[in-house]
């Protein structure tokens, strides 16, 4: 049977629908899951937080999208060992729900960047793990990963360091672009696998992303 | 004249004529009320009172349109069941007050026109004049406008897939910043229109509260700048793309439950406006409470109120029955929709204050019959100047030049793949997107070159509909529907009022030959600061749609090693071309563009694309046949002229038009029987540089010195 994947939907999200079809493209049932309500685990496999800009990004991006009643679920759910992805923003909302490590800052330059970028994967054994390189678009303001040298030690000898920048774009610690949770069902990155799903949107590189949910 | 009196009509934007006209349609003195309504709806923005003449005349007759006249933006079938509604509006005033709320709030007004009709948004496009480089605020204006655009455009969550930006003196205290905007309609989402024509229906407010921003901002927005021009920073408006967001969200809900009847946006004099326009085109009044509008802030009177722009605020009608359902569901995406009136059987709008009447009157006499004015004019004739020199100048200048760098420093900024529909992106002569429903794919170029309109109006209203129409044709689509822009001086000058005149008809007969209706627009006059008037920017949007599925559409850039890149030619205008203004030469214009036979050269070519032999296609503009190759080179696949003695002006030289295309050196012969061939300009190659005529040009170079221009030219902007 299909597996059924929630697409999280908070006030100014707007990569919604993109994620949406994509999943749906790899073969996965989606399913909306609305900021105020809770859901069972059972009613879903796997859970995407998508990108956009939650609540505007006042107050800090992500940081009243991790308040929300939904994310009570979505960290139930985690914590069951359920796959949990989150992209741009939802990467951020994770963050700032203490479900991944780290903070994003704003980039380097001070600017929003739209651009194709590089990525090559690092944590090699775990239900994320991607085996070659991969380009997928990045659009953001505040994508620059950081955090402390003790815990960047840390995430890196529990291979929690999923993916890294081959051109770092925004100044990112150790060019990280995505990271895992310490049990590794949990994972967030800033660039956009959902704009990567057909050759003619420049790449396809999205597809083997998304079929790690089935 | 009394002195009180002359400083009230400075003050409303009205002249005596107007005043007197106004009393004798209420009859008698003018209340404070009538005249913020006659202000904001006899200003020139409002009314287009300098224009509607001649806009009556633009060419639309065409069955594509499927929207009614009167409405916020045109919408055009594209068959399958799939229509858009697109338009392009100036914010031009705003943005050079304030470069970054101007600009933001003009993108957010421009969507609101699109999802007013139903729509749903899915591509944004900008054009944007700037001063000369070293001008005063450039770099402040230009990183106001670009980070105001991405600001409001990235969050809202509608891609940015195109744009032009120019760089004139004429500029230097007039910017432009034109926003284009399209929409979406699947084969069951409805057209909403604005007219209300049902008595006993509700009025109802939805959106964010109204605050005193953007009080008398149409006014505004119709006069030259002076001295006080900074005083008028409390008229701009401030924009939230966040309540945008949920603001589109929420209206296509309630209009694809069905419980709306017509809906419009508050966008120019506000609720004036809105509530004037819905009851004017379907002739039925309203009868309005305006205490019950929700306010930002309480001391707020009915005058500010009817003449507020506060953003993100919609007015919609519905069946009493259904205001319940709208009410919960705006409520659900956190915001306010209140009940602030209903529809009348008679024609009269009632305004209140506290249930107490303070206006009665018919729209009609308002709208219907605001001052028309057939300013005096000069027409333009065509210019034929006899050949001269071909400017002397290198790649290197032009790529560094203000008008030949790299946009890129711009549009990095812009989100232009969220919706995940974008084919072809910013780098790209044209946007590309994919529809939903039938997965064909729609361009979107912008057009107007000013350095055109400096030279002759005529040719440049040619030339902003012919340039983009055949970047569409040269990728296989067929130019569909255009918008456009109209930015100009003072209208009471007779040479600029000329100019209008002459573009606009030179733009709708090329329309015309393409059966490609200008469905929506724009007027923008006064861009005059102490007599500096703007050269005359008739801006277009043009809409393509590729039909068939059958053929690649070819890239931008070179494709193979080993290709034979041909050059095919119309030879209508040589001209002095960017060339010319950036080496500081004298500009001059040999010949004339006939639209019927630049439209069988593009059809022609367009002939070509389609049988799919055509791996990259360009057009040759701005600097010519060397600068369009500079473009097409990649870091591995390069170019090697196989011409000889063909020197630097061949390699320069600016005509009306020029296509390039890259084929394989088989299918060559094939290409060389078009009646347009001109000739065999060189092959690609594998070492990525670019040679022709003794020059040089690894693709790292290109780049390095196009890119680097930006941060040379405009200081702090690196």
């Amino acid at each position: 049977m299909a597996k059924t994947i929630g697409v999280v939907r908070f006030l100014g999200t707007n990569c919604d629908e993109d994620i949406y079809k994509a999943v749906e493209q790899v073969g996965a049932k989606a399913k909306w899951l609305w900021y105020q309500d809770s859901f069972n685990e059972a009613e879903v496999d796997g859970v995407v937080v998508p990108g956009g800009f939650s609540y505007g990004d006042y107050l800090r991006c992500g940081a009243l999208a991790a308040k929300s009643t939904v994310m009570d679920s979505v960290e139930e759910f985690a914590k069951k060992g359920k796959p949990v992805l989150g992209i741009c923003n939802g990467f951020q909302v994770l963050c700032e729900r203490k479900l991944l490590p780290g903070v994003l800052l704003k980039n380097d330059s001070g600017k929003f960047i739209d651009q194709w970028s590089g990525l090559t994967p690092v944590s090699k054994d775990s239900f994320w793990s991607i085996k070659a390189d991969v380009k997928f678009p990045i659009a953001h303001g505040e994508g620059k990963f950081f955090i402390d040298s003790e815990n960047l030690k840390s995430i890196s000898d529990n291979d929690q360091i999923w993916l890294k920048y081959s051109d770092n774009p925004n100044g990112s610690v150790s060019d990280i672009a995505g990271v895992l949770n310490k049990e590794k069902n949990v994972a967030g990155l800033m660039p956009h696998p959902e704009r990567a799903m057909h050759d003619w949107m420049g790449g396809s590189d999205g597809v083997s992303l998304l079929e790690r949910f089935l | 004249m009394d002195k009180n009196l002359e400083e009230k009509l400075k003050s409303y934007g009205l002249s005596v004529e107007e005043y007197e006209k106004a009393k004798g349609i209420v009859g008698g003195e003018l209340t404070q009320i009538h005249w913020a309504l006659f202000s904001s709806l006899w200003s020139e923005h409002c009314s287009y009172k300098s224009s509607k003449i001649h806009l009556k005349n633009l060419y639309n007759d065409s069955k594509k349109l499927v929207s009614e006249d009167g409405e916020n933006a045109g919408v055009v079938d594209l068959g399958e069941g799939e229509r858009v509604a697109f338009k392009m509006e100036s914010h031009n005033h705003p943005s050079f007050i304030e470069p970054f709320q101007g600009a933001a709030t003009g993108v957010g007004g421009i969507l609101r026109d699109i999802f007013t009709m139903g729509a749903r948004p899915i591509a944004l496009a900008n054009y944007l004049c700037f001063g000369e480089k070293g001008s005063d605020r450039l770099e402040q204006l230009i990183e106001g406008v670009v980070s105001g655009i991405s600001f409001y455009g990235n969050c809202v969550g509608v891609a940015t897939v195109t744009g032009q930006t120019e760089f004139d003196k004429s500029y230097n205290t007039n910017n432009l910043v034109n926003a284009f905007a399209l929409g979406y309609y699947g084969k069951d989402d409805e057209i909403t229109s604005s007219k209300v024509k049902t008595p006993g229906l509700d009025v109802v407010y939805v959106g964010a509260k109204t605050g005193k921003d953007g009080v008398h901002g149409a006014s505004m927005a119709s006069e030259s700048f002076d001295e006080d021009s900074e005083s008028k920073r409390p008229t701009i408006q401030i924009g939230d793309p966040f309540y945008e967001k949920c603001l589109i969200e929420s209206c296509l809900e309630v209009l694809s439950k069905g419980l709306v009847e017509s809906m419009q946006d508050m966008g120019a004099a506000g609720l004036t406006s809105s509530s004037f326009e819905m009851s004017f085109g379907g002739g039925r009044g309203l009868d309005i409470d305006l205490s019950k509008v929700p306010l930002r802030d309480s001391s707020m009177g009915p005058e500010e109120i009817l003449l507020s722009e506060s953003q993100e605020r919609m007015l919609l009608v519905c069946k009493p029955e259904n205001l319940e359902e709208i009410v919960s569901t705006f409520s659900k995406w956190g915001l306010d929709a209140v009940k602030i009136g209903t529809v009348r059987e008679e024609k009269e709008i009632k305004l209140k204050w506290n249930n107490e009447l303070i206006c009665e009157i018919d729209p009609a006499k308002i709208v219907d019959g605001a001052p028309r004015y057939d300013r005096p004019y000069k027409k333009i004739e065509a210019v034929d100047v006899d050949s001269a020199q071909t400017s002397d100048y290198d790649l290197s200048t032009a790529l560094s030049s203000t008008q030949g760098s790299s946009r890129k420093w711009i549009y990095k900024q812009y989100d232009q793949r969220v919706g995940a529909r974008t084919q072809a992106d910013c780098d790209s002569p044209l946007g590309i997107i994919r529809l939903p429903e039938s997965g064909r794919e729609l361009g979107m170029v912008l057009g107007c070159r000013p350095a055109v309109m400096r030279i002759n109006a005529r040719l440049g209203g040619f030339d902003s509909f012919l340039s983009p129409a055949l970047q569409l044709q040269i990728k296989g689509f067929t130019p569909w529907a255009v918008t456009d822009c109209l930015n100009f001086g003072n209208p009471q000058k007779e040479h600029i009022m000329g100019e209008f005149v002459s573009s606009l008809e030179a733009m709708s007969e090329a329309c015309r030959v393409y059966e490609a209706p200008i469905i929506s627009g724009n007027v923008s006059f006064y861009n005059e600061t102490e007599n500096q008037n703007i050269t005359s920017t008739p801006a277009t949007g043009v809409v393509g749609l590729k039909e068939s599925k059958d053929f690649k559409t070819p890239a931008s850039v070179f494709q193979k090693t080993g290709s034979k890149i041909l050059m095919f030619s119309c030879q209508q205008v040589i001209w002095s071309g960017y060339g010319a203004e950036v080496v500081g030469d004298k500009t001059w214009v040999n010949g004339e563009l006939n639209p019927e036979m630049v439209k069988d050269f593009g059809d022609s070519i367009s002939e070509l694309v389609k049988e799919g032999k055509v791996l990259s296609s360009r057009l040759v503009s701005k600097f010519g046949i060397s600068y369009a190759l500079s473009k097409m080179v990649t870091s591995d696949i390069g170019f090697e002229s196989e011409l000889d003695g063909e020197g630097s002006e061949f390699w320069n030289e600016e005509e009306m038009y020029q296509v390039l295309l890259e084929v394989e050196e088989k299918d060559v012969n094939d290409f060389m029987k078009n009646p347009y061939f001109n000739t065999v300009l060189g092959v690609t190659e594998s070492d990525g540089s670019l040679h022709y005529d003794n020059n040089s040009y690894t693709y790292d170079q290109i780049n390095k010195v196009a890119l680097e221009a930006w941060g040379d030219n405009f200081e702090g902007l690196e």
